[in-house]
């Protein structure tokens, strides 16, 4: 304790260029952009100061309500998607099967592909006319499952989904996998003595185990849902028609396309509120949890 | 306005700022610092001139080929003049170039369109007036090519092409498969041959709108005017009409027509333009509406061009346009940024002048791409047949194109709206309604 008492200085001395640039270059930009949305701009000409109407007229677009939903569907999508799925592929390669490095390195690889690639892919496989998943389909003479996957507005934000959740469950497959790795072995071996195995293992001993990290990744997986851009834009555009558009669709749409600033600040505003109200929740929920 | 145009560039950086921690990184912010340090790091050997240069010319028309030899050459014969270019694909320069104007972070020379698109512009004060540079162009640009890139009797910019954007290109075969050997000259026919073209099990027309700006520029642009007459889109912009108007929404209701024949490929929505250019010349579809310029990749480079003809939208019942009218538009106005340096200026300049010239528009000319010259540059038996007939065509008079006229939001709400219909979302009135109210929206 002493040791770190002295250092104390040492350590903010050393944290204060990142702080400074992270204060630059995230906090007052927040300040700055929460400045613009009382504003009526188009960058280019003079500012006119319109109050709350900007929100007002956000709360009362219809379309912005439906990318409110749209990334409901998403975070929704990607909990019950990314973690269970990244929990079982960390499960399995963590039994030491054979080649589980290059199945690790594979299942990683959609984390590091750009989000351009991972949407001009999957735009191919969902393709109507020529695409891999009809032909699929048709091969199994499954014809009638034929879809018009992005184009058919009842399905395509889940096939929007579904591209989200291959390309970030292998980032869960490694948090968990590291998790994994950090069960001391003297449990597992307890475990087994008692009897524990197969899925009663998982369920009593692993999964508890790892509880805070879940947490995480659950948390994660939330917020990294508010902040899906480039994957929508490349796949779908938001389209057709608004039907796949997400918040941040909807303010890049207005404040880069249509040039209206004050309105694209205001929508961000609301982004961050509603990610900031749906992570708290998530947090105080698993701390009852743990009391 | 130096001061404020510094605080709009703070301020414009830091929005960027935010949208890209708010969503993963976004191009823009990214662009919008890379344009900033490359104009600045100018001084390359001792009076080496280091100029930026943003262009659209990044898809695989003729035009940009030659767009780029152009700067190529210049290059070569000014040793002392380097164009550092910025190639933005062409459904994202717009927003691109506004982006950058909103932060003062122009390049040098910009590539311009004219009308609604160049007001805000004009309005910043971004862009260096060449009136008294015209005299090279006067006598060899079109007056009414330059007329759209004039504003309150300052000249902004020159344009390097003539382009219509509502050219019918139809694939003569299964035209005349379902017993049409000419182009459909009424619109009942037109419909009647889309109807037979479906019973024969071919998609009538290959359309890519996946960035939405196909149906709004190529279709209704012509549509507007051939029910609502030549200065509608005007007169909706003074106040004296509406786009709820009776012939507007007629005009509308085309798109809910064609996408209840199921005129359209099914997978329209998720297709760009040049992927919607390659069904037809796949023959996949028997029809393609885009712009003039892909003239020269569907029928002048193509050793299959000849099955291809060439045609204008047909006459409408009880119309108010001239049904021999193409929507036209002077293109690519080559701009140079207010507030350069004097060598820098002076360094623009002479690029402009040498870009912009008569061997250009003459280069141009024998690639097949329209040009908005007051004479035929390239000289008699150098026009390629495809493209004479395409001049042809096009020789009856222009009117104006959607958004060169509707300024952009509502011009958005639009193609948001006309994208709906194509899913059978919506109604034409609905469209109608809602364009007007986001037009009403910016007085």
């Amino acid at each position: 304790m002493n040791t770190l008492k002295g250092t104390r200085a040492a350590i903010f001395f050393g944290m204060l260029p990142a702080l400074l640039i992270y204060i630059g270059i995230a906090i007052i930009p927040i300040f700055v952009s929460l400045y613009y949305s009382f504003f009526n701009w188009d960058g280019i000409s003079a500012k006119s100061a319109v109050g709350f109407d900007n929100y007002v007229r956000i709360f009362n677009d219809s379309v912005f309500w439906l990318s409110v939903k749209n990334n409901i569907i998403i975070m929704v999508t990607g909990l019950i998607g990314q973690i269970p799925l990244g929990l079982l592929l960390a499960l399995l390669l963590n039994r030491n099967l054979r080649g589980s490095t290059f199945f690790r390195t594979v299942g990683f690889m959609p984390v590091v592909i750009s989000s351009v690639m991972v949407s001009l892919i999957w735009g191919m496989i969902y393709n109507s006319e020529y695409g891999f998943m009809n032909a699929l389909l048709g091969f199994f003479g499954l014809d009638s499952w034929q879809r018009n996957w992005l184009g058919d507005t009842s399905i395509s934000m889940y096939s929007v989904s579904l591209a989200y959740i291959w390309q970030n469950c292998g980032l869960y497959m490694v948090i968990f996998l590291a998790a994994l790795q950090n069960i001391p072995g003297e449990v597992n071996e307890a475990a087994e003595l008692d009897g524990a195995t197969g899925l009663r293992r998982v369920f009593r001993i692993t999964i508890p185990m790892i509880r805070s990290t879940i947490l995480v990744a659950v948390v994660y997986s939330i917020s990294n849902s508010f902040r899906v851009f480039d994957l929508v834009q490349i796949l779908t555009g938001g389209g057709p028609a608004h039907m796949t558009e997400v918040m941040t669709i909807y303010m890049y749409n207005h404040a880069f396309v249509s040039r209206q600033f004050g309105y694209g600040s205001a929508a961000s505003m609301l982004i961050l509120l509603f990610s900031l109200i749906v992570v708290s929740l998530v947090n105080r929920l698993g701390r009852e949890k743990d009391s | 306005m130096k001061k404020r145009n510094g605080i709009k560039g703070a301020a414009l950086l830091s929005v960027a700022t935010t949208l890209a921690l708010a969503t993963a990184a976004c191009g823009n912010s990214n662009d919008a610092n890379n344009g900033k340090g490359a104009s600045s790091s100018d001084s390359g050997g001792k009076g080496t001139v280091t100029l930026t240069m943003m262009h659209p010319w990044t898809s695989p028309n003729a035009d940009n080929e030659v767009y780029k030899a152009r700067i190529a050459a210049f290059e070569a014969e000014h040793p002392n003049i380097k164009i550092n270019q910025d190639g933005v694909a062409a459904a994202q320069y717009k927003t691109k170039l506004f982006t950058l104007a909103a932060g003062n972070n122009l390049a040098d020379i910009d590539v311009v369109w004219p009308g609604a698109d160049l007001d805000p512009l004009v309005s910043g004060d971004l862009l260096l007036p060449l009136n008294d540079q015209m005299a090279n162009w006067n006598e060899l640009v079109r007056e009414d090519a330059l007329a759209g890139f004039n504003k309150n009797g300052n000249q902004y910019a020159v344009p390097t092409k003539q382009n219509f954007v509502d050219i019918i290109y139809y694939n003569k075969e299964m035209f005349s498969k379902v017993g049409y050997d000419t182009f459909p000259a009424t619109y009942e026919e037109w419909i009647d041959a889309i109807k037979k073209l479906k019973a024969a099990k071919l998609t009538p027309i290959s359309l890519g709108n996946k960035e939405q700006w196909p149906l709004q520029s190529s279709y209704m642009s012509t549509l507007t005017q051939r029910f609502a007459g030549d200065d509608f889109l005007q007169n909706v912009v003074d106040g004296k009409a509406k786009f709820t108007d009776e012939d507007f929404v007629k005009a509308v209701a085309v798109i809910d027509e064609l996408t209840k024949l199921d005129a359209f490929n099914s997978d329209a929505n998720n297709m760009d333009s040049v992927q919607a250019q390659d069904y037809f010349i796949q023959e996949k579809a028997a029809m393609h509406i885009t712009s003039a310029t892909v003239n020269a990749r569907i029928r002048i480079d193509n050793p299959n061009g000849s099955k291809f003809g060439i045609a204008l939208f047909p006459s409408v019942p009880g119309g108010k346009g001239d049904p021999k009218k193409a929507a036209g538009v002077p293109q690519f106005g080559i701009a140079i940024k207010s507030g350069l340096s004097k060598e820098k200026q002076d360094a623009a300049l002479e690029f402009m002048k040498y870009f912009v010239n008569e061997d250009l528009y003459k280069d141009l000319s024998k690639a097949g791409i329209m040009v908005p010259t007051k004479t035929n540059v390239a000289g008699e038996g150098e026009i390629n047949p495809f493209l004479e007939e395409l001049m042809k065509l096009t020789s009856n008079g222009s009117t104006r194109v959607f958004d060169s006229v509707i300024p952009t939001q509502p011009s958005k709400e639009f193609e948001n709206g006309l994208q709906a219909l194509t899913i059978k979302q919506g109604t034409p009135q609905d469209v109608a309604k809602k364009t007007q109210a986001a037009l009403d929206a910016l007085k």
